[in-house]
């Protein structure tokens, strides 16, 4: 069992840290940069938009779906106030009133 | 330098309070699936990937094949190459130590307070990515380990709605971040094209839908700056 667990936690940090080796001999260049600059903001989309539009594995775009009014509110916020805890209170409060 | 460590642990203290759910979920089903307190421990110490954890776990149980855990663990942390590469030229010319603890600190999670233009650069910026991974990397051991303890006697706290925590702290990490045009359309690329692969179960659907949008947020960009 501790061969495996150490034989995936190789696996999970080679993947965080392939890219950082000094020896992986490549630079990125300008283009390529410009086309990762996109990264942070699609990944973050990608990882918080199931979470709000399908619930039971369904698309749900209905105004009784608690995820999706909080979530509208909640990019108000971010909109607005630009602030981490603001966005995430505020929200949240709606979230369980609705909830 | 207290700035900095102040400015890691609050930035990151939402999403160490929101994962709670699932880092007590994957000490307590490690345990109910056979493993002994210190394995599930190191599950979290030595792996820590919450949701490669999970599934892991299941597999592991049903006694699957040594590759098949590994090629599935490897499909699960796939998105973590785009990060390195996405903070390649921020990183590579540090030294060693830096490189091996942020890489072993990159989730999604940390990832997530990497996009600024200077972030990594310099000693201050680093030690909040530092402060930032690290507090995260505790707090998700110190969950599974209430789990581990704990868990029987619990009842399932991933349905009390704390998924919906995560969802707000992304979206208030990524809206102030959507300066131009090209982003905004970069986004909603990413949007469409997840909520499709999710639905038709597409294992790769997290990068596949990552590498459309920051196409289509490329192609837009190089073609404002021609005209």
């Amino acid at each position: 069992m501790i061969t495996t667990i150490l034989a995936m936690a190789c696996v999970t940090f080679a993947t965080r840290y392939l890219f950082l080796a000094k020896q992986l001999p490549f630079t990125i260049g300008p283009k390529l940069q410009r086309f990762l600059s996109f990264s942070a903001p699609c990944v973050l989309t990608a990882i918080w938009v199931p979470i709000v539009f399908i619930q039971d594995e369904q698309l749900a775009l209905s105004v009784h779906n608690p995820y999706l009014i909080a979530a509208t509110f909640a990019v108000i916020l971010a909109y607005r106030f630009k602030n981490l805890y603001i966005t995430t209170l505020g929200s949240l409060v709606l979230f369980y009133l609705l909830y | 330098m207290k700035v900095a460590v102040y400015k890691g642990f609050w930035d990151m203290l939402p999403l160490n309070l929101a994962v709670l759910p699932w880092g007590i979920l994957c000490g307590s089903l490690a345990v109910q699936n056979g493993f002994t307190p210190l394995e599930a421990q190191l599950m979290s110490l030595l792996v820590f990937a919450g949701s490669a954890q999970l599934v892991a776990i299941e597999l592991i149980a049903k006694d699957t094949a040594l590759i098949t855990l590994l090629i599935t663990t490897f499909i699960i942390s796939a998105r973590h190459l785009l990060y390195g590469l996405a903070i390649r030229n921020k990183m590579v010319d540090k030294p060693l130590k830096w490189r091996s603890s942020i890489a072993f600190f990159l989730t999604d999670e940390l990832f997530a307070f990497s996009h600024h233009h200077r972030a990594y650069q310099g000693k201050l910026r680093l030690l909040y990515a530092l402060v930032a991974g690290g507090s995260f990397y505790v707090a998700w051991n110190l969950w599974t380990l209430i789990g581990i303890i704990a868990g029987q006697f619990l009842p399932d706290l991933t349905n009390l709605g704390l998924d919906f925590a995560i969802a707000a702290i992304f979206i208030a990490l990524v809206i102030p971040s959507i300066t131009t045009v090209p982003i905004l359309c970069a986004c909603i690329c990413s949007a469409i094209s997840i909520l499709i692969f999710k639905l038709v179960h597409f294992e790769f659907g997290l990068i596949a839908s990552a590498l459309l949008g920051m196409t289509v947020g490329y192609l837009l960009q190089s073609y404002k700056e021609r005209t």
